[in-house]
């Protein structure tokens, strides 16, 4: 049987509307899964695609896709592929976790440093910036000696970005963190490119998107465990800010030490996982197929060419870089917003960041069955409004129902990566993995815009600093109703790597 | 029978089969040992301290209650908390001291409610081998307890006068002072009004202070003093309030005579919740030089448990610290945005 290229892929079991129903950051639909998606997309686009564990029609298929043929019938993995997949489940947690605890250290570095909130979002510039910069090397890495290196590649650099959490908090520097962290997001962003295929290359083609499913679940897990090691294990035991005010330089030097020394423990944690990972998934020899040639054979500059003039995808990539941009923003400083706002105890701050995570979990099911019931764009249109107004309370009322609307701007946030995406490639055929590449790469906004937005909280003040997420929300509102105005009509999403 | 791949080979098995449940359980428990390491510290002697504040109900003393209880929670200490049932109750501090005394604490927190009354018990507990440290408010000799942890009045005073001063100077105003004060003879109010014009760079019967009233650091009270004061000079720009109770109340007098917050300088001391949220936020009180009772407890409950263990006996004044707050900082004046004082207010 000859399996269409993934770009080629014609509407039916490869585009199906719904979005998919897993969670958040890191492999689920939204940022990290953008990246993943983006070194995906950008290995096919620079045409690097030699060697792959994946059949094409595997790898396109969206983690919700229609159910497969006797998927209830085949075995999930291969004999002897238990323990590997279990590992590759456990690198799927990680990466969550990773992400999402950094959007904790935004507001640990800010208490521990003493700096501004436009410096601490530099926490996500570093973070969002690797993923970005290494889509394509990852691609390469791929390519050139197959998924499994490049797990292990990630796995490795991930490793070492988690160790070298040490050396920083021994130094009492900002910078080595962000060093850190951005060594460890290039791992991760390696690791998310090769881990899908990897999962789906341990069984039976009939069982794949049941075996993608069942990993990418736990994603969304690993994300609330990583908000939970943060709200647990960090914020309730940072040394007290009134305390700092009168301690001597020595006490209060002794004081970052033992701060650093709680973000230390997580990261070395996670460090201590993907290594662990690494020496089981390396010390199994596990061979890999090699993958079929995927190559469109067509110069490339035409297809920049027709997307840039497609107003479609234009537009879309915008809005998914302000969708990126506004979820981190929210995320970011959820917690600062209850600090500095509400004035609620870094002890207790953190369970309003999990709180939103849950929210957007919950609203990620509700929106994968009202996407069924309505044109994606409407839902795209009111949950963008929706957010609009959400952070418009948040900047006007300072008070507790400020906070509320902060953590209830997840719920608006749910279904916008899958449908701007999916949106933004309708149409395009061929040039749909081009597309793909660009659309995805969106996750720049996630680098961008948080440093914006502290910027102006340092200038303005906290809740002013939610216009950001506002605004960026209103031009993914004002995308979607130029979707809902313009004669296309809306037809099957393309949902291929938008998970 | 499904081709699993096309054109591609299957992936052989792993090299090794045994051993996976191993692998596994050596994963979460590295992972275990990583999370949980320095969660075990060393377990200290348990040992008993007491707190005696003047009244359960104002947030200060809930806030100082509150943080010692979790400091004590932390630092395994028993905890044994008292409170008057107001703030000139001093029969209620006594027989507190007494019956913590009697319940084996090893030190004693305590506000005195009667600065010189409560003399005579702490003396007794003292000399039961009980170590006291007064705490907000000093005791009358100073001497009569241990050590004292309290904000510096004085300082306080200074930091909202000098703040005072540099905005009146950068808007180019001629000073017109009113001063609420609290009562004649507390020594805090005396303290602060004392720092204020020290801050300002004046001294009592200086002409630009064109007014004073004692307010009791009362709402209505200073309310009423403040229309009194307008009724007589209606050019009063800058307003000096003993706290935040009072400089509302004064806010709601210029409010009441037609005067824009944004003519009037008004500071004030203390930095509660209610005050920092709904008074420094909108600029309705321009500054306030806010302190930090938590400090004094956690200091206090830390600082007793460490010498009940055989650690150094405190001694002397410990200044729990004060910063200005203000949403519109003046130049030259050392000061914390509102952003800093909603994550450190009490109350």
């Amino acid at each position: 049987m000859e399996y269409p290229a993934a770009g080629k892929l014609p509407p039916g079991p490869f585009a199906v509307r719904s979005a998919p129903a897993d969670g958040t950051r890191g492999g689920g639909p939204i940022p990290e899964s953008g990246a993943r998606s983006a070194s995906a997309s950008a290995r096919e686009v620079i045409g690097l695609a030699r060697e792959s564990v994946v059949p094409p029609q595997a790898a396109a298929q969206p983690a919700t896709t229609a159910k497969p043929q006797g998927a209830g019938r085949a075995r999930l993995v291969y004999p002897g592929f238990t323990v590997p997949f279990i590992l590759l489940i456990c690198c799927f947690a990680a990466w969550g976790s990773a992400a999402n605890l950094t959007d904790v250290l935004v507001g640990v570095f800010r208490h521990i440093f003493t700096m501004s909130n436009f410096e601490s979002a530099l926490v996500q510039f570093a973070y969002y910036g690797a993923y970005f910069s290494l889509a394509i090397p990852a691609a390469m890495i791929n390519r050139k000696y197959g998924y499994k290196t490049g797990v292990l590649t990630g796995l490795g650099l991930a490793t070492l970005g988690g160790v070298l959490f040490f050396p920083a908090s021994r130094m009492l520097e900002f910078a080595p963190f962000l060093v850190a962290l951005f060594v460890l997001a290039a791992g991760l962003s390696i690791l998310e490119t090769s881990a899908n295929p990897f999962a789906i290359a341990m069984g039976p083609e009939e069982s794949a998107t049941q075996r993608l499913n069942l990993a990418q679940a736990f994603n969304p897990v690993g994300a609330n465990i990583g908000v939970l090691l943060g709200a647990v294990l960090i914020l309730p035991n940072l040394t007290p800010e009134p305390a700092k005010l009168i301690m001597t330089h020595d006490q209060l030097r002794a004081s970052q030490e033992a701060d650093l020394n709680l973000v230390l423990r997580p990261y070395l944690g996670i460090a201590a996982v993907l290594a662990l990972i690494w020496l089981m998934i390396a010390l199994r020899g596990m061979k890999t197929p090699a993958e079929a040639t995927q190559e469109t054979g067509e110069a490339r500059g035409g297809v920049f060419g027709r997307l840039w003039s497609n107003r479609h995808y234009r537009y879309g990539v915008a809005a998914q870089f302000f969708n990126v941009g506004a979820q981190v923003c929210v995320w970011s400083f959820t917690i600062q917003y209850a600090l500095d706002v509400v004035g609620v105890p870094t002890s207790k701050a953190g369970w309003f960041l999990q709180a939103s995570l849950l929210l957007f979990l919950f609203a990620r099911f509700l929106m994968t069955y009202l996407l069924g019931k309505f044109r994606p764009t409407l839902l795209l249109f009111l949950l963008a409004a929706l957010g609009v107004g959400l952070a418009l309370i948040a900047v006007f009322t300072q008070n507790v129902v400020g906070l509320i609307a902060v953590v209830a701007i997840s719920f608006s946030l749910s279904l916008m990566f899958p449908t701007i995406y999916g949106v933004a490639l309708q149409g395009l055929g061929e040039d749909t993995k081009f597309g793909a590449a660009g659309l995805v790469m969106a996750i720049l906004g996630g680098a961008l815009l948080p440093p914006l937005q502290g910027k102006i909280m340092d200038q303005v003040g906290t809740p002013q600093g939610f216009i950001v997420p506002a605004i960026s929300l209103a031009l993914v509102a004002a995308y979607a109703l130029f979707d809902l105005r313009s004669k296309r009509h809306g037809g099957p999403l393309v949902t291929e790597g938008a998970h | 029978m499904p081709t699993p791949y096309n054109g591609a080979r299957m992936p052989t098995s792993p090299r090794r089969r045994g051993g996976s449940l191993g692998q596994l359980v050596a994963l979460g428990t590295a992972v275990l040992l990583v999370l949980g390491l320095g969660a075990c510290g060393d377990k200290k002697e348990r040992v008993t301290v007491g707190l005696i504040v003047k009244r359960n109900t104002n947030p200060f003393w809930v806030t100082m209650k509150d943080t010692a209880q979790d400091t004590a929670n932390d630092d395994n200490v028993k905890l044994l908390t008292a409170a008057g049932t107001s703030d000139i109750d001093n029969q209620s501090q006594v027989a507190a001291i007494r019956r913590m005394t009697k319940e084996g604490a090893k030190g004693i927190l305590i506000s005195p409610a009667n600065s010189k009354a409560i003399v005579p018990a702490i003396e007794r507990a003292r000399r039961a081998g009980v170590t006291v440290i007064a705490v907000d408010t000093p005791t009358k000799p100073r001497s009569a307890v241990d050590a004292l942890y309290a904000t510096n009045n004085l300082e306080a005073g200074k930091l909202i006068g000098r703040y005072a001063k540099a905005k009146a100077d950068q808007r180019g105003i001629k000073p017109q002072i009113a001063m609420l004060d609290l009562a004649p003879g507390i020594t805090s109010g005396d303290l602060r009004h004392r720092g204020f014009l020290a801050g300002f760079g004046i001294k009592d019967g200086d002409p630009r202070i064109v007014g004073s009233a004692d307010t009791l650091g009362e709402t209505i009270k200073a309310e009423d003093a403040m229309r009194r004061l307008l009724r007589k000079h209606p050019g009063i720009n800058v307003v000096y309030t003993v706290n935040e109770p009072a400089a509302f109340g004064a806010a709601q007098a210029l409010k009441a005579a037609g005067r824009s917050q944004d003519d009037v300088i008004l500071v004030s001391v203390d930095g509660g919740c209610d005050a920092i949220k709904n008074g420094v936020r909108p600029g309705v009180i321009d500054a306030t030089a806010q302190q930090y009772p938590e400090n004094m407890a956690r200091l206090g409950v830390d600082t007793l448990a460490d010498a009940a263990r055989g650690g150094k006996k405190p001694s002397g004044y410990r200044n729990t610290g004060v910063e200005i707050i203000t949403g519109d900082a003046a130049k030259g004046v050392p000061s914390k945005d509102v952003a800093f004082g909603v994550r450190n207010c009490w109350g």
